[in-house]
């Protein structure tokens, strides 16, 4: 085991920020989020979930996919311009476990999503080990640790004034080569684990049990706002839409853009003619749940939760995935 | 005070689903890690879930939106009882003028309100909580609770004095910032009692006000747009700035309003179900500052 | 104050009064900023206050929505609708960081053809003064 001071992080760190676009956790406001950081000043090197998952740098929030100018009679297209190599520091193990799940749910099908694939491509995971479980964590119920390095590049444990590093792939190695690591004098610690935990159904339990009223009782104080599915690590749903950002005499600018959007809201599965297949409250909370616990494993093989707790926390009705998963788990007691 | 009002609460629920005077009871509960949420009991022995305390801060209200529809055909909607505070109430009294509910379809087990926790027991009163003068609903059809003494709480619109006192430059900078954070979840719309448009004009394709970008223009014209659309129709519950995830100051924009419709055409929103709001009515002769 | 910034002024003139009245300073020769791009509807009580945010968001520097005096009201009582919404949305909208200055509301009858110069000429002098405004930027995309 390798181990690195804390000074020398930092140090490594600024060099990085100088080839890299180095993200990390940044307090804004009262949040902390991966922001781009362009001094290890603005890292919260203390923190412990951020509010948000790091998938916006890999599948941003808003995104122009493709550039059309029209004028003189001639239409011309441009792709969007190659992505910088980003660095994302501080990487939780829950939150590598959502990349990888959302490698699964984007890359292996064709046509792959190239935007997401360029960003993967180009970003190394420096991950930061969880001391502990904090309340609605419950990745260890999800085939994770808070100290799983496997879906990470390199992953960091804090211990005293250093830090304990395992390099894990190729790309970790290459970047960690210019970090000055030294034999480790201690073991890594463990980290604290909670007693929660929640049992995931079996896909026979979700498919037999699709009419339950368990669903309705469950949706009844859902509002069918989007926090959850913007706070997930997993959640993938977008928009397209072109966008005229100028136009005149000269000729016409348009962006054709990607933005998130969500299975929940009340409209998404609206079609043209006025159809609507879930327009019930009831039927788009069912369906989050099943996509990700039924549909996903299903059809691209990972559970598409990693046990995060960001959805528990930001639900301002405090709608609780480990407690469903509860509930559907006390249906099959029953029966 | 609390648990004797707690149970009063589940009583009076437990008649009314026991006589089948109602389909469901809306109130809070606890949940397993001990936060507060919405509750709904359709049965009469699930009333003992019910709880009362100073963190049940959600407006129940915008549940009413859920139960117009009958739940067969040829019948009547379903009645509902809903716990409701006196600033829920008052968003009632917006939803039974504007027609969306029908107050026979409505038991309302109104709550001498003591005020609500910012963040917990010990804590100091929420904001709205603190100005607030009527400490009893309007409207009910049983009270729970004594109706506690008030001060005489003089209009205190100190919140908003900071932004007024700024430059319009300065104003704009002030809300450039705090929407960077905004993600556009509509968290607030969903939690607002007021807002329940099919469908919003944010989301409208055809024409597209705001398209989809999640960014500043489109969060800013957003935020100013629902505002507007509730101007003389929102009643400072505050609930949508509770709902937000990243923190956005957004009673200061309903609170902006609410000042000036108070300015303008004297009036404040969700006194009784009769009053037309302002922006719905006009008066031949009147001298506006435009 | 920049004497070579030119204001974009979008104005929303209703039908029977104020459109006829800035025809009517068309016919009568009267000049006028050249500023003002006018967008004809049928009544100042059919402007959206949407109308005015989107016009702020695309680029105008200053709006005007102009409609028949109070009580001339082509449609009885569109007008004092219109008086409501715009006393308030001047308000907000300053509040929100756009100069009250920058949106006017006015009435201006058929026969009012001088007026309509003034009232624009104004507005155009009062916009140019408080300069460019400047929507909140892209940041993303």
């Amino acid at each position: 085991m390798k181990a690195t001071t804390r000074k020398d992080l930092i140090a490594w760190l600024t060099r990085l920020m100088e080839e890299y676009t180095v993200i990390a956790p940044a307090v804004v406001g009262d949040n902390v989020l991966y922001k781009r950081v362009a001094s290890t000043d603005e890292i919260a090197f203390d923190f412990t979930r951020t509010d948000m998952s790091p998938k916006e740098h890999f599948f941003p929030d808003t995104q122009a996919i493709l550039a059309i100018t029209k004028g003189h009679g001639e239409v011309s297209l441009a792709e969007p311009p190659l992505e910088r190599e980003q660095v994302v520091f501080g990487v939780r193990p829950c939150d590598a476990r959502g990349l990888k799940v959302l490698d699964a749910l984007l890359l292996e099908h064709q046509p792959a999503d190239a935007y997401y694939a360029e960003r993967r491509e180009k970003t190394t995971l420096i991950g930061l080990a969880c001391p502990e479980m904090w309340p609605g964590c419950f990745c260890t119920s999800l085939d994770s640790a808070p100290d799983e390095a496997g879906d990470m590049d390199a992953m960091l444990t804090e211990a005293g004034d250093s830090y304990l590093v395992q390099i894990v792939t190729k790309k970790g190695e290459d970047l960690a080569a210019s970090l000055p690591l030294s034999k480790a004098s201690q073991k890594r610690p463990q980290p604290k684990l909670s007693s929660e935990s929640a049992s995931v159904p079996s896909q026979e339990v979700w498919r037999q049990h699709f009419d339950d009223g368990v669903w309705a009782r469950l949706a009844d104080r859902c509002l069918s706002c989007r926090v959850c599915t913007y706070v997930c690590p997993t959640c993938r749903c977008f928009d397209v839409r072109d966008d005229v950002t100028q136009s005149g005499v000269e000729g016409s600018v348009i962006q054709r853009l990607r933005a998130w959007d969500s299975c929940l809201s009340e409209g998404y599965r609206r079609i043209a003619g006025g159809h609507d297949p879930r327009p019930t409250k009831m039927q788009r909370l069912r369906n989050r749940f099943y996509c990700k616990f039924h549909y996903c494993p299903q059809d691209f093989g990972p559970v598409a939760c990693v046990g995060c707790g960001r959805c528990i926390v930001a639900c301002p009705v405090s709608i609780d995935i480990a407690e469903m998963l509860g509930d559907v788990a006390r249906l099959v007691d029953e029966t | 005070m609390s648990e004797s009002m707690e149970t009063t609460i589940r009583d009076r629920a437990r008649d009314l689903l026991e006589q089948e005077e109602v389909h469901c009871v809306i109130g809070y509960e606890r949940g397993p890690r001990g936060d507060v949420r919405p509750a709904f009991i359709y049965q009469a022995e699930d009333a003992e879930r019910l709880v009362w305390n100073q963190e049940c801060g959600h407006n129940l209200v915008v549940y009413l939106h859920d139960r117009k529809l009958p739940l067969r055909k040829g019948e009547e909607p379903p009645r509902v009882a809903i716990v409701a505070k006196p600033c829920d109430v008052r968003a009632l009294n917006v939803l039974l003028h504007e027609g969306q509910v029908a107050r026979e379809r409505v038991f309302v087990i109104g709550i001498a309100c003591p005020g609500m926790w910012e963040d917990g027991e010990g804590s100091p009163l929420q904001a709205r909580c603190r100005r607030c003068k009527e400490r009893v609903p309007v409207l009910y059809d049983t009270l729970v609770g004594e109706p506690p003494e008030v001060e005489d709480v003089e209009e205190d619109w100190a919140d908003l004095a900071e932004l007024e006192a700024m430059t319009a430059e300065e104003r704009l900078a002030f809300w450039v910032q705090e929407f960077q954070r905004c993600i556009r979840c509509y968290a607030c719309r969903q939690a607002c009692p007021g807002c329940y448009c099919y469908e919003c004009v944010a989301e409208q394709v055809d024409p597209a006000w705001m398209g989809i970008a999640i960014d500043l223009p489109e969060v800013f014209f957003y935020h100013v747009m629902r505002a507007y659309h509730l101007a003389g129709r929102c009643v400072e519950c505050d609930a949508c700035e509770r709902a937000c995830p990243v923190g956005i100051p957004l009673s200061l924009l309903n609170r902006k309003i609410a000042k000036e419709v108070a300015d303008l055409f004297g009036y404040r929103s969700g006194g009784d179900p009769q009053t037309p709001p302002p922006l719905a009515t006009f008066k031949r002769d009147e001298d506006l500052p435009l | 104050m920049n004497a070579e910034f030119e204001p974009k002024i979008v104005g929303f003139l209703c039908n029977w009064c104020s459109y006829a009245g800035a025809d009517m300073t068309g016919t009568s020769r009267i000049p006028y900023p050249p500023n003002i791009r006018i967008i004809r509807v049928p009544c100042s009580g059919r402007v959206d206050p949407l109308f005015v945010l989107k016009a702020f968001q695309e680029g105008a520097d200053g709006v005007l929505v102009a409609g028949c005096h109070p009580g001339d009201c082509h449609y009885a009582d569109g007008n004092y609708h219109a008086r409501r919404r715009y006393a308030l949305m001047h308000r907000f909208l300053d509040f929100m960081g756009v100069d009250a200055g920058r949106l006017c509301i006015d009435w201006v009858s058929a026969s009012e053809g001088k007026r309509f110069a003034e009232v624009v000429a104004e507005l155009t002098d009062q916009v140019q003064q408080l300069g460019p405004w400047q929507p909140p930027q892209r940041g993303k995309a």
